[in-house]
């Protein structure tokens, strides 16, 4: 729908954004990773040319925020927790005045011993990343304890009695590295005061309402006094979703009493953004001799950084996650965020799909091999199906788990695994949510017939939105031309819960069609007046209503309305209904269910170099459950993008630490898949219609992003007989391992 | 820090700017010129948001100093067809769904451009090798390379009226 705007340069993105007069802000961030601060002073910077505010903790209300455990403050005050920590902003008339001032802000600070990742940071007599962990608000249900800020557990049966019962218990260990979201669009904001004392924050954020209240809590005000509004956003990916620049530059437009923007550069990005948690996972599965899985202990560990921030959340998903689409009697699966002292690392599209699935997709195909078993007969064997339960006892409905799996083995050419040399084929399968939340809409028919469509969602280029408007379009039985879509202002749209979750053209959706409901009976009442027609003999059709002979454009009745009753507008609103489950199954889980959850498999064929390790990716299938197809090619768009980065993550993308350090805080050392690396994506898309879902939609914008690493991991094993426990998987290590093999 | 007049050709029109000498191309564009089709994001030429058309050629503005560009011809995305009008890759990259967030497409759209220009029969691994200093997160770039290899059919049998200044 916003293609054209997009392909002439004529689209405005946050980045874009610009206010007469305004300044440029930038953020003194701390190198040191874990330290007490013991001096900070800005009095050389703030006297240098062109720079018109410096501030610091001392400057700003000392609140701690948070979503479910509020531990974070803007700036820090006596403790630095990881490197890439603001310590300071300073406000200039250019980005070079207030770079420049960035360097002449004396900072002092006193080194503690740091913990670096989750093994140090649950070893015992570890320092704790917050001393004060206990005193913290949080969420009442989460299970915190020292440098754990959530233990998320599932339990199920009895496992240990599910492991007698079993013939071979597998237990493997696999680790996965943090990526970032990759945004093309740096994050960005700008922020303006009025005389009321409300400011305006322009920002790409993915949750202006989340943003909005976030800024009202770090700025001490009532949430109506912050306005946010976004004007367009260059990829989000989950990067976005949490607050970012824009309290920054609201701080320092307030100081200075001018606009301010602040933007992320690429090594802020990369050091101090939300990139995807690293994980650890440690599976043991027992299975009888002819295939059938008897009981799963799982354990997840999420390295969260320095704030719990999507930690707590994630760790839930992650459970589960870890019981796969399985049919398992036994289960007991824990997901723990832990602190450390690294950025506060967050959600990426599918958080905790892609570390949870590449450990439980690969050890299925470990324990095929092992028993001799096909790995694809083996999956078919215990997949979850129609009517049955998930892990903590919801119903599934609409599985079209056996239809994925048997349509990519169909498309990859299953039967021949092994085609030649070094060559192979892997699958994997998962299964994802459609994320809650509610939406409201108001839908408005303008004086010549077209619609507007007003929602507090945002557009963050999956064409979710133009999904609801479809929705809209057919429901109203008007043209998707003849509708323009209102979006993201927490002043004047509706609340949305936000673009996260492949919720949108979901909810959304549904609230359209809540809309279209009582817009269409405005519509026919005052049809029926002005045609002098019974109600119940006219029909909305095509832009028209008509009956008895007679005909009233929806321009017409909008202008009648407009001239006696102030317009033709309806107020829609949805909300996910809750998913039923076993509450005794579950503890510190903030995601116990999975909403109108989608299916899929993905299958590959590859071929790997004996000598180098380089994976050549020949075919790529995903066969992905999407309840129902409303717009095929954007649904196709997903899965190629989806996997093209879920590809990155298996083959090449690492933010690589050292000593809390950032090694690769650039484009040129962080290695995203470009044209030459992404292979053609075919997808197959299953349609089992959703109960809840506009004509049976399902969310589809995370699913594509989970299964890349595992399939890959699998085929390479396949290729190879070399099995890869850690991502990603680089030439090098694949190499390595050949090498070692080969001894 | 002094500054310098210079005089730039963008998209055939003449612009005269003040400017300190180490500001970039990109910077200039979009700060004192408005010209915000070329994005801003990597600012070390890794991602190609920035790119533009240098004398034909597809080049990153973020490392290019403006006073570099005096005397030559720049077209940005603002100048590659008549106002309300498509280019025939704007007009495909439509056609072919290649647009999601669409930040990086106005820098996609004149790489492709400048490699069509001297490539009129492309294949699909050509414009792969063409497009690979851009950086797209959304598509998974199928959609945008299909999208050029059609452009390429449609500019060879009816090239546009209007070509790029």
């Amino acid at each position: 729908m916003d293609a054209p705007g997009k392909v002439t340069g004529t689209a405005l993105y946050a980045a874009d954004f610009a206010l007469p007069g305004m300044l440029y802000g930038k953020v003194l961030r701390s190198s040191e990773p874990h330290a007490r601060l013991v001096r900070i002073d800005a009095g050389r910077a703030a006297r240098l040319p062109g720079v018109r505010a410096v501030i610091t903790a001392a400057d700003v209300p000392d609140v701690r925020y948070g979503g479910s455990v509020k531990d974070e403050r803007v700036f820090a005050r006596d403790r630095i927790r990881f490197a890439g920590q603001p310590l300071a902003a300073v406000a200039a008339t250019s980005p070079d005045a207030a770079a420049a001032a960035l360097t002449a802000i004396e900072v002092v600070c006193e080194p503690l011993r740091p913990v670096f990742d989750v093994a140090a940071a649950l070893a015992p007599g570890a320092p704790l990343v917050h001393d004060a962990w206990a005193s913290y608000t949080a969420l009442p249900i989460l299970h915190r304890d020292g440098n754990v800020c959530n233990r998320a557990r599932i339990v199920v049966g009895d496992v240990e009695r599910g492991f007698v019962e079993a013939d071979r218990v597998f237990e493997n260990r696999f680790t996965t590295s943090s990526v970032h979201q990759g945004y093309t669009e740096p994050r960005a904001a700008v922020a303006q005061w009025d005389s009321s004392g409300q400011v305006t924050v322009w920002s790409n954020t993915q949750l202006p309402f989340e943003i909005q209240t976030t800024l009202a809590e770090i700025l001490q005000l009532p949430p109506s006094k912050v306005r946010v509004i976004v004007p367009g956003i260059g990829g989000g990916f989950g990067g976005k979703l949490r607050i970012g620049v824009e309290h920054f530059a609201a701080l320092l437009a307030m100081k200075t009493g001018r606009p301010v923007k602040v933007m992320t550069t690429s090594e802020e990005e990369l050091t101090a953004a939300y990139a995807r948690q690293p994980a650890t996972v440690a599976v043991k599965t027992g299975v009888t001799n002819d295939g059938r899985l008897t009981a799963r202990e799982a354990r997840l560990w999420f390295d969260t950084g320095a704030f719990a921030g999507s930690g707590p959340g994630v760790a839930s998903v992650a459970t589960l996650m870890l019981a796969g689409p399985y049919r398992i009697p036994n289960l007991l699966l824990e997901g723990f965020a832990v602190y450390t002292n690294k950025t506060n690392f967050g959600s990426f599209r599918a958080p905790s799909g892609p570390q949870a699935n590449f450990a439980v997709e690969s050890q299925m195909d470990i324990i095929a091999d092992a028993l001799g078993l096909d790995p694809l007969e083996l999956r078919l064997k215990n997949i979850v199906r129609e009517g049955e339960e998930g892990p903590t006892g919801q119903v599934l409905t609409a599985v079209g788990l056996e239809e994925c799996l048997r349509r990519a083995a169909d498309a990859i050419g299953w039967r021949d695994r092994r085609p030649e040399v070094g060559r192979g084929k892997g699958i994997a399968c998962g299964w994802w949510t459609t994320t809650g939340g509610s939406s409201g809409v108001y839908v408005k028919v303008n004086p010549d017939g077209t619609v507007a469509l007003n929602t507090g969602a945002a557009e963050i280029g999956t064409a979710a939105l133009t999904g609801a408007a479809q929705v809209l379009a057919e429901d109203l039985g008007v043209q998707m031309a003849d509708i323009n879509v209102v979006s993201a202002d927490t002043l004047s749209t509706p609340f949305d819960f936000g673009a996260q979750g492949s919720r949108t053209a979901f909810a959304v959706g549904n609230a359209c069609r809540a809309a279209v409901a009582d817009l269409k009976r405005q519509i026919l009442a005052l049809a029926s007046k002005h045609l002098g027609v019974e109600e119940s003999a006219l029909a909305l059709r095509e832009g028209s209503v008509v009956g008895a002979g007679k005909r009233a454009t929806l321009g017409e009745l909008a202008r009648i309305s407009q001239a006696s009753g102030g317009g033709l507008i309806a107020h829609g609103t949805f909300v996910a209904p809750p998913t039923p489950y076993d509450t005794k199954r579950v503890e510190g889980h903030v995601y116990p269910a999975f909403h109108s959850p989608s299916f899929h498999a993905h299958a590959t064929d590859l071929s790997v170099d004996a000598e180098t390790g380089e994976i050549t990716i020949h075919r790529y299938v995903v066969a992905q459950d999407v309840g129902f197809a409303m717009n095929p090619a954007a649904i196709e768009g997903q899965i190629e993008g989806g996997v093209a980065q879920g590809l990155g993550q298996a083959l090449s993308e690492e933010i690589v630490y050292e000593n809390g350090r950032v090694l690769n805080a650039n484009l040129t050392d962080y290695k995203m898949p470009t044209a030459r690396d992404v292979p053609r994506v075919e997808s197959i898309l299953v349609q089992h219609p959703s109960l809840v879902g506009p004509f049976g939609a399902k969310g589809v914008g995370e699913p594509p992003n989970i299964e890349p690493p595992a399939a890959i991991a699998n085929a390479v094993a396949s290729a190879t007989g070399v099995r890869i426990t850690s991502l990603p998987i680089t030439a090098e290590k694949v190499a390595l391992a050949l090498r070692e093999r080969a001894k | 820090m002094t500054r310098i007049a210079l005089s730039l050709t963008i998209n055939g029109q003449t612009h005269d700017v003040l400017a300190e000498p180490h500001r970039t191309l990109l910077d200039v564009l979009r700060t004192d010129l408005g010209l915000i089709g070329t994005k801003e994001n990597c600012l070390e030429a890794e991602c190609g948001v920035c790119t533009v058309l240098l004398e034909g050629a597809a080049v990153n503005a973020c490392i290019l100093l403006a006073a570099q560009c005096q005397g030559r011809a720049i077209v940005t995305i603002e100048g590659l067809a008549a106002p309300g009008q498509l280019h025939p890759l704007q007009r495909a990259f439509i056609d072919h769904g290649a647009v999601q967030c669409g930040y990086c497409i106005p820098g996609m759209i004149l790489a492709a451009k400048a490699y069509l220009d001297t490539n009129p029969e492309p294949d699909g691994d050509g414009v792969r090798e063409a497009l690979a200093g851009n950086l797209c997160r959304c598509t998974g770039y199928q959609r945008i390379i299909d999208a050029v290899l059609s452009a390429a059919r449609a500019l060879r049998t009816s090239p546009p009226s209007q070509a790029a200044r």
